[in-house]
């Protein structure tokens, strides 16, 4: 049988032996991720683009499981010896029992490719991406003349990923990635302030046209006075407006986090014992998707060689699916839901989100919910988040918002902490609108390793949550 | 250990790129070794093995400037890589600020690798049936038993131990290397009370040697943390004497290193731009880099660029004395370099002497007599152009010096330049592990939300 292996050297002979070492010492699953990736980056900073690199990386991570435990190790070349010492290395999670062979081999295809780039990034000169970001830079300065700074940054990434497992499952995938962030410093004579924006997507070079740079650019400019004036509310709590998009930051700290498996199968998360009960009202559904074309979280295969997926984890109220990789799968009975993913090939995949978000509600507009509220804050943009497993405490922090007083939206507010509980905030949640928005931006969730993510949600209205202020 | 070889590898690469017509180049090569052991509830659960080496390039090339990276070191990857990477080099933009720094500014003194004293040859020597048995010996499953009322639902543990080496040399005869081992403990436990709520606590020992480290004391410390806060419930929201320990307290200094970083000076998004020589923050506060103190964890003795690192104030009785400027950084700026970044951060206790002076946490909670002490962080940012804050906390209401019951979900909010104006104290009680030295320290009216 021929079956490509891609450009990583190995012949499916060579794939099948290291599986063989794998499993050596009794182990019962082994698998390998070969990766190849280029990661470039461009800099605009006072005004032109003299910073600048790629940065390769190449190798493969073996993995034996024996039950729920791992072995791993790597190696940054496909040099047999080095990779057969790796397979030595991962086997050591083993010791006695039967030892199983290797599947016969053959090609899990696609279904739908999710990332198809039409302009290879590899291709592009750099002039093409010096030419977007400085005129994302001249955009700027053009609409707002308090414009102190721009700094404009682009990367991209095209990462070729080969997975062979013990199952004989041989599936290949081409991960492209181009991002733009933006930072832009403002002053008005008396006070400085920042703005940033970003965009990021699983796709090739057409991503450089004029609606990502002018989307960019609204973004940056977006709400300067506001900015200039915004000022910090008296702290408490209090009912949290969220606009829709980027405020699906709760959904990932406050509840994502908490619904991945290995959290649960260790007994750790505040929602292990939850499965099946309802824990929000009717009407919420919560959905974590892989399938979302061209998102930055969408995975054709997850890093198990696991297809692509939508994953319902609450649906109308009631928690009804966690987020599983092959280890978690297994010790729950169920199908693995795509979600094991690393962040490269130096990583064993743990459970992870790709993107998530709410769907739509039926409980008006925004201001339908903006309206209801005597005394709250109205939020839409973030920087980060954080959450503790077993305790269900999140933050996520405000870059901007807007006071609510008596039904309408008042002064300014800016760079404040918002606290809360995942399961006494999805309690909480008393209206979502039907605006779903998924946000494009560079996000990246940093479960010890980094991964891209996305996340989204209609406007919802959220009841007593901590809001940092003065006192 | 850097070998004969690996200086060969980068004096070859250095020669690629100067074949490719640059003017100048600095070659790094970045290699560690770490083999770790993961348990859970008293079991292995994970070992894993990892081998890195990789270089990273900096090309100066027609009066323009590009960094790369690769892990394949095979010369004929390598001679591609660098073609490519030359090429990409002369696409960018011509900036002439773009150099090597000047020669007297570079490390002479880190020759073999082992100058700061951070190399345990010990390392080596570990087996893997130790590393096991270092795992378990940090666990507490199965060793202590969770307090009554409490039940310990899971632990995780790791015992890691890693060699780290660096070598960087350029194009006009700098070589600086530096070997660093680490033996690493760290657990986590989350357990639950009668109610079913959960509590997490974490606990670690890290250093330089394999000896000395307290693994057993990891889990218990764990445990006793996790246990403590139980029934945790904010305090109403106030003015509050804030106490930070000193496990957590350099999350208040970091804002304060970003801000006299160039990068962040030279792009006016720093609240302490035009702070050089002025008096900041309080009389008491003493910042200080010490890189070159021998086998404390890590020194270094120079830079990313291969500049010699020194013994500096950073903040000294208030003002600001240093502001991290690279070469180019500095060019931009029109002013002296200095380093990349602090290396080595150690806060100095204050008072530092007489009746207040305060050497632990339990004296400095004596002395300010009520308030909250925070014990570790959730969230939160602060601004780098105001320098306006915000951050989760969880910790303890004291009185009286004494701890009277755990707090949770509530939120520290200000300006870092006022924080640091309330600053009243700082104990003398880091622990050399920590990356940055900063012992428990003390603010007044900090604003806390809460209920």
């Amino acid at each position: 049988m021929k079956l490509k292996t891609n450009g990583f050297g190995v012949s499916l002979e060579d794939l099948q032996a290291l599986v063989a070492e794998g499993l050596s010492g009794g182990g019962d699953w082994c698998d390998l991720f070969f990766e190849y990736s280029a990661y470039t980056s461009l800099m605009l900073r006072d005004g032109i683009v003299s910073s600048g690199g790629c940065h390769e990386d190449y190798g493969c991570g073996i993995r034996v499981l024996n039950g729920e435990k791992t072995g791993y190790a790597y190696a940054e070349s496909t040099d047999m010896r080095a990779l057969r010492k790796a397979a030595r290395s991962a086997a050591s999670i083993a010791s006695g029992g039967s030892v199983k062979a290797c599947g016969t081999p053959h090609s899990v295809e696609c279904p739908h490719n999710l990332y198809p780039a039409r302009r290879d990034w590899r291709e592009v000169e750099s002039a093409a991406i010096i030419s977007t970001l400085q005129r994302i830079e001249s955009e700027i300065r053009r609409r707002e003349s308090r414009t102190l700074k721009v700094m404009a940054t682009f990367s991209c990434d095209m990462s070729e990923v080969l997975m062979f497992n013990s199952l004989g499952e041989l599936t290949q995938d081409l991960r492209p990635m181009g991002s733009l962030a933006v930072t832009a410093i403002f002053s008005n004579g008396k006070k400085v302030i920042n703005n940033n924006a970003s965009r990021s997507y699983r796709a090739g070079a057409e991503m450089l046209g004029d609606s990502v740079v002018n989307a960019l650019v609204e973004e940056v400019v977006r709400g300067i006075d506001e900015a200039f004036e915004a000022r910090r509310p008296r702290g408490g709590k209090m009912s949290v407006v969220m606009g829709a998009g980027a405020s699906g930051i709760l959904l990932h700290e406050a509840m994502g986090h908490a619904f991945e498996a290995d959290f649960n199968r260790k007994g750790q998360s505040v929602f292990s014992e939850r499965m099946g009960q309802k824990i929000c009202r009717s009407g919420i559904s919560i959905v974590d998707d892989g399938c979302l074309p061209g998102n930055r979280g969408a995975c054709n295969f997850d890093d198990e060689g696991v297809p692509g997926q939508k994953t319902y984890m609450v649906t109308d109220g009631v928690l009804t699916s966690f987020l599983h990789d092959r280890i978690s799968a297994k010790f729950y009975g169920v199908a693995p839901t795509g979600n094991g993913r690393r962040e490269s090939f130096r990583y064993n995949p743990i459970p992870r989100m790709r993107a998530t978000y709410m769907e739509n509600g039926s409980d008006g507009s925004v201001e339908d919910l903006i309206a209801s509220v005597k005394k709250g804050i109205y939020v839409d943009r973030f920087s980060n988040g954080q959450v503790k497993i077993g305790e269900g405490d999140f933050t996520f922090f405000v870059k901007s918002g807007r006071l609510i007083e008596n039904g309408r939206l008042t002064a300014p507010v800016s760079d404040i902490n918002i606290i809360g509980n995942g399961p006494r905030a999805l309690a909480d949640i008393r209206a979502v609108a039907s605006d779903l928005t998924i946000d494009e931006g560079q996000w990246t969730c940093g479960k010890e390793q980094s991964a891209p993510v996305s996340c989204g949600i209609p406007s919802v209205l959220v009841e007593h949550l901590t809001v940092g202020g003065g006192q | 250990m850097i070998t004969k070889e690996d200086k060969a590898l980068v004096r070859q690469c250095i020669a690629m790129i100067l074949a490719q017509g640059a003017d100048a180049a600095r070659v790094t090569l970045n290699r560690s070794v770490e083999e770790l052991v993961a348990t859970l509830n008293g079991e292995v659960d994970k070992v894993t093995r990892c081998e890195d080496s990789s270089l990273a390039l900096d090309i100066f090339i027609d009066g323009r400037f590009g960094s790369f990276s690769t892990n394949r070191t095979q010369a004929d990857a390598l001679e591609s890589f660098v073609r490519k990477a030359a090429d990409m080099a002369r696409a960018m933009e011509p900036d002439p600020l773009r150099k090597l720094p000047a020669a007297e500014r570079k490390a002479a003194d880190a020759v073999t690798g082992l100058e700061a004293g951070l190399y345990d040859a010990a390392q080596e020597a570990v087996t893997p049936a130790q590393r096991v048995q270092n795992a378990l010996k940090a666990a507490a499953w199965g060793k202590c038993p969770a307090p009554e009322g409490m039940v310990l639902l899971s632990e995780e543990g790791e015992y890691s131990d890693s060699c780290n080496d660096n070598l960087i040399m350029d194009s006009e005869g700098l070589e600086c290397c530096h070997t660093e081992t680490s033996f690493d403990y760290g657990v986590e436990v989350t357990v639950a009370d009668a109610q079913g709520r959960k509590y997490s606590g974490y606990a670690w020992d890290s250093s330089s040697r394999a000896e000395g480290l307290d693994a057993e004391g990891c889990g218990r410390r764990a445990l006793e943390r996790a246990c403590a806060r139980r029934d945790s419930p904010a305090l109403p929201g106030g003015q509050y004497t804030m106490v930070v320990d000193s496990e957590v307290a350099g999350k208040l200094v970091t804002p304060l290193l970003n801000a006299l970083n160039g990068y962040s000076l030279q792009q006016g998004n720093s609240f302490l731009d035009g702070s050089l020589g002025q008096k900041i923050f309080a009389d008491g506060m003493t910042l200080l880099d010490i890189p070159r103190t021998k086998g404390l964890q890590g020194a270094k003795y120079y830079d990313s660029e291969g500049v010699a690192t020194a013994d500096k104030p950073i903040i000294e009785g208030g003002v600001v004395k240093q502001y991290f400027l690279n070469t180019y950084m500095a060019g931009k700026m029109g002013m002296a370099p200095t380093v990349e970044s602090a290396t080595k951060v150690k806060m100095m206790p204050w008072p530092r002497s007489g009746p207040e002076q305060a050497r632990d946490r339990a004296a400095l909670l004596r002395r300010c007599r009520s308030g909250i002490i925070v014990t570790d962080f959730n969230g939160g940012n602060c601004n780098p152009a105001t320098g306006d804050f915000s951050y989760g906390i969880e910790g303890f209401l004291f009185e009286d010096g004494v701890l009277v019951r755990p707090v949770d979900g509530m939120l520290i909010t200000g300006n870092m330049k006022i924080l640091w104006q309330h600053f009243l104290a700082a104990a003398d009680d880091a622990r050399p592990c920590l990356s940055k030295l900063i012992p428990t320290l003390a603010f007044s009216s900090v604003d806390f939300s809460g209920e």
